[in-house]
């Protein structure tokens, strides 16, 4: 588990770091960023973690998102993960921008040749946060999650299936029904196999109908002009459809003229940060 | 100077001048030091709290140096330390001085190095800064190379100790080697070696800086025990003083006074004494006169016996004849003197009359010495401020000199204001006392006093009329009108007096769990008016009450009124209230009755909302944070938000840029929520409908926003400055109700 910094830079007050390290999980090297709020110098903090989209790596987020001056001001740590393993010489693991590098699909992979080394899920939920709460300044009991478009169906799952873990999740433009858009499809069938039922553990909509009566604030973001929107592949209605059956509570902003880009994640990190920020600090 | 400005560049961090600066100067710091014996001198211990002290100094400056730059380095802080110590020691040798003045060069290079020093100071360096400084005592060089560096600085630094003044940054004050600390045990000044070595070992010890300001905390402290003293006996001096004076004042009025009554009597018994006399000498001369009448007429009838009696005898001498006729007639002359027979009584009482001499009003003149005046009318005073009850005042009066007085009596009635025909009672009381409390009268009201006084001999006359006040009655506070929100309150208040009071007084208690009686934590005086914006903490609970104030003093409490600064509290607007909108009797709770929206244009002057069913709610018109919540139905249609005061009664809440609202629309199972202002919205969708709506508005980051209280949940905000006072607003879209 040792830690190798790649590279460190101060950034409002704190620092915003890249490790890399040797997954067990994920039996390979992998890089997550880290940005440690000045708050972090004289005590612990609580940490949010952040699930990037499809073919992004550790940088896009810590690069664009511009979240730094807010989780400087809220005292939270944000590590953003890599999104999948890399460099695993999995046959194919490079021939689609939407399957296997840069696609993990934060879910345990069950089908060869990726369930050796494709485990983001048991990364992200056990792996990581042990290696986080053992190296840095981190409250273990205080973590949020939230991501974007595949990582915002990361971000939700994860805190679906692990009531009471997250104090609180929240997305941009995710993929709430993996199960019925294309890419979930392809994803799934290729790591889970054929079997849909086992699907069901990785799909947000899905798991919302059995998640128990524990509290979770779920905040939402899409714009409007969002290609992947239109293409069917977000479906958020039918997250929010099952969210309001089960009352749990979402606010889910559709936010007119915003595509899927980063530019749109910027314009609304603040809210984000906010929204885990009320729970994380309270 | 040359020299010296010319070597500032050598104690610059240059690494690649590093080697050469300790070439050259190694032994420079020994100048500075002075080894052998002062070392000796030095006690272990000052050295090492000196090391404490010294330690951030040196973790911020030190530099990037070689080991023996930095032994130069610190050695010359030490240089600079020393230099202070025997500025401030008067006593110290002349031989040692002599050595100083050549330190003092020593902060001018400092001077000169400190800025580049600084910018590259590194904590890193602390540590390896103070094991070099554990070093030093060796490294230095032989006595006589410091010597000669000594010659050399003496000629060069030219004594200007002004210059070094302008150096130096007054870090600590250490004492002396002679005696630094202070042995408890023994009271005296000691040298700290001796509290380690001699035999003050193991005795307590203080620094004799602390023993000094103690002992001067002591003395001062008897001084102020002093000054008080002597303020207190001048104090005495001059009350005995006044004593004097009216003791001789008084003395002088009764000696004058007995003076004038002594005068009074002699001059009346003088007097008295005339008239004795004269009357006495008138009966004398009186008496004498008659008395010598008499005496008189008795020799007058004697002169006439005898010549009777020679008659006779001539008579008898005669002749017959004529004798008989001479006795004839010398009987007839006979029996007529004897008819008239002289009175031999005494005409005049010879006795003294027993004359009594009235003394009475001597008496009584001399009765009016002891006896004591009547009165001269009293002073009354005026009043007191603050000795009044709401039903009674003191009132107070004096004598104006020491006239004695069995009893007073006090009088007052009503001040008819303007009303003359109206019937004012009079009362009396009598009082022995020179005060008294009039009990039983109305609140708030003026009284006339007037006060007489008496005794055996009289009454005196009436005092000068003093006008008395009664304090106010208690104000009423309107519970039902209070507004607040965390951070203040708004009450105000009925006065519950016909006349006006000078002003008011708010008394704040907080209100505790432990109900730990209610302590007026907080009092606002002063206040003109029937409302009060006063400042709360948020989150507590508070009993408020007002007392009125006028001349005579504070009314009682009001009946408390309870704040509570959790959220806003505020009351809905019946004025802008649509005519289809009903408020319940608490001012909370708004029902839209069954009915069609009436089609009747409405006056332009028309405070009520005419098209949007909605009320207006009254905040405290306090800038800073506000919260509230409303109760809604799941399947009601409603709206909730702010908008100005001046907002158009005619338009929809959130239709334009004056409101801002969230909607609630229901139709056929499906929610729609909208955040609307300036008539638009964003998209929002929400799972869980709220049944309480919290709204925290904020002045001071232009918030306003909505939340699911029970859930916790935050649904938006709208980020607008607001430059002006919002209202709360409130709207029903289809019959329903609203808390």
């Amino acid at each position: 588990m040792a830690l190798k910094q790649i590279s460190s830079n101060k950034c409002f007050e704190g620092f915003q770091k890249v490790y890399e390290h040797d997954s067990v999980e994920l039996k390979c090297k992998m890089k997550f960023g880290i940005y440690l709020p000045p708050k972090a110098e004289t005590g612990k903090c609580p940490v949010l973690y952040w699930l990037s989209g499809l073919t992004c790596t550790e940088q896009n987020f810590i690069t664009k998102a511009g979240y730094h001056q807010a989780a400087a001001e809220y005292g939270l740590i944000v590590v953003a993960p890599d999104t999948s393993p890399r460099g695993c010489n999995i046959k194919g693991e490079d021939d689609s921008w939407d399957f296997g590098t840069g696609a993990g699909f934060y879910v345990n992979a069950t089908e060869e040749p990726w369930k050796t080394n494709y485990r983001m899920y048991s990364y992200i939920t056990d792996e990581l946060p042990k290696l986080i709460n053992a190296n840095f300044p981190a409250d273990p009991k205080k973590m949020s999650i939230f991501g974007h478009s595949m990582g915002g169906h990361g971000a939700l799952i994860c805190a679906l299936k692990n009531p009471g873990k997250y104090k609180s999740v929240s997305a941009f433009s995710p993929i709430c029904n993996p199960m019925l858009c294309p890419w979930g499809k392809k994803a799934f069938s290729g790591y889970l196999g054929s079997d849909q039922s086992k699907w069901e553990a990785y799909d947000a909509t899905h798991l919302v109908k059995s998640y128990p009566d524990s509290q979770l604030d779920v905040l939402i973001d899409q714009g409007k002009d969002d290609q992947f929107l239109k293409d069917g592949q977000l479906l958020p209605d039918n997250f929010i459809a099952a969210c309001a059956e089960r009352k749990i509570p979402v606010v889910f902003r559709l936010q007119e003229g915003y595509d899927h880009n980063y530019y749109f994640i910027t314009t609304f990190i603040n809210d984000h940060i906010r929204h885990h920020a009320k729970y994380l600090n309270a | 100077m040359e020299e010296r400005t010319g070597r500032a560049p050598l104690y610059s961090q240059d690494p690649g001048s590093g080697p050469t600066a300790s070439q050259s100067f190694n032994f420079y710091p020994m100048d500075l030091y002075d080894s052998e014996d002062r070392l000796n001198i030095f006690p272990e211990e000052k050295i090492r709290t000196r090391e404490v002290a010294q330690e951030p100094k040196k973790g911020e400056r030190a530099p990037e140096l070689s080991s023996a730059t930095q032994v130069e380095e610190l050695a010359r802080y030490y240089g600079l330390e020393e230099d202070k110590e025997f500025e401030g020691e008067t006593e110290a040798g002349s031989a040692l001085r002599s050595g100083i003045s050549e330190y003092q060069s020593a902060p001018s290079l400092r001077s000169h190095n400190v800025p580049k020093r600084r910018e590259d100071k590194d904590w890193q360096y602390l540590e390896e800064a103070a094991d070099a400084e554990d070093d030093r005592f060796p490294g230095w060089g032989s006595r006589g190379q410091y010597q000669e560096l000594r010659e050399a600085y003496r000629y060069t630094r030219g004594r200007s100790s002004e210059d070094y003044e302008c150096y130096v940054i007054p870090e600590e004050e250490d004492e002396e080697e002679a005696a630094d600390i202070f042995c408890v045990t023994c009271k005296i000044p000691i040298r700290a070696f001796d509290n380690l070595f001699g035999e003050h070992k193991e005795h307590e010890v203080t620094q004799l800086n602390t023993a000094a300001e103690n002992a001067r905390d002591e003395i001062h402290k008897n001084m102020f025990k002093l000054e008080e003293q002597i303020i207190q006996m001048e104090n005495f001096a001059s009350h005995l003083e006044e004593v004097f004076i009216t003791i001789e004042e008084n003395f002088g009025r009764q000696e004058q006074n007995f003076e004038l009554h002594y005068n009074e009597i002699l001059e009346t018994l003088a007097q008295k004494y005339e008239e004795k006399m004269q009357a006495l000498g008138e009966k004398k001369r009186e008496k004498l006169e008659a008395l010598y009448g008499q005496l008189v007429s008795c020799g007058e009838n004697l002169d006439t016996c005898k010549e009777l009696m020679e008659t006779i005898e001539e008579i008898c001498h005669e002749e017959k004849v004529e004798f008989i006729k001479d006795a004839v007639t010398m009987a007839d002359r006979l029996g007529e003197f004897l008819k008239t027979k002289t009175d031999a009584e005494l005409s005049t009482h010879p006795d003294f009359e027993d004359q009594t001499i009235d003394f009475s009003d001597v008496e009584q003149l001399m009765d009016s010495i002891n006896a004591i005046p009547a009165p001269c009318a009293p002073v009354i005073n005026t009043q007191t401020p603050n000795s009044a009850t709401g039903t009674s005042v003191k009132v107070c009066w004096s004598l104006f000199s020491d006239d004695t007085v069995e009893s007073y009596q006090l009088s007052y009635k009503p001040v008819s204001d303007g009303a003359p025909t109206e019937e004012q009672k009079e009362f009396s009381v009598n009082v022995k006392e020179s005060h008294y409390s009039v009990a039983n009268l109305v609140p708030n009201t003026q009284y006339e006093f007037w006060v007489t006084a008496s005794n055996s001999t009289g009454v005196s006359p009436p005092s000068e009329r003093a006008v008395y006040v009664t304090a106010p009655s208690p104000p009423i506070i309107k519970s039902k009108e209070i507004l607040s929100c965390e951070h203040a309150a708004l009450v105000c208040w009925e006065s519950g007096n016909m006349n006006p009071v000078d002003s008011y007084t708010i008394e704040l208690s907080k209100v505790d769990n432990e109900d730990s009686g209610n302590v007026v934590t907080e009092s606002i005086v002063g206040i003109p008016t029937c409302e009060s914006l006063i400042q709360l903490q948020p989150g507590e609970s508070y009993l408020v009450y007002v007392r009125a104030i006028n001349v005579g003093g504070p009314s009682e409490r009001s009946e408390p009124a309870t704040i509570h600064t959790t959220g806003s509290y505020f009351h809905l607007n019946k004025d802008t209230s649509h005519p289809l909108l009903s408020i319940s009797e608490d001012g909370f709770t708004v029902v839209r009755g069954k009915g069609e929206k009436s089609a009747r244009e409405p006056l332009e002057s028309d405070t009520r909302f005419t098209r949007c069913v909605a009320v207006m709610g009254s905040l405290i018109p306090i800038k800073g944070r506000h919260y509230w919540e409303v109760q809604v139905d799941e399947q009601m249609d409603y709206k909730v938000g702010v908008a100005f005061q001046d907002i158009s009664r005619h338009g929809e809440l959130g239709a334009d840029s004056s409101s801002w609202c969230m909607s609630h629309t229901f139709t056929s199972s499906r929610h729609k929520y909208e955040f609307l202002h300036n008539g638009a919205t964003p998209e929002i969708q929400i799972t869980v409908p709220p049944k309480k709506i919290g709204i925290l508005l904020d002045y001071d980051s232009y918030r306003l926003s909505f939340f699911n209280v029970d859930i916790a949940q935050h649904l938006y905000t709208f980020s607008y400055p607001l430059q002006h006072f919002v209202q709360p607003c409130f709207s029903l879209e289809k019959p329903g109700m609203l808390r």
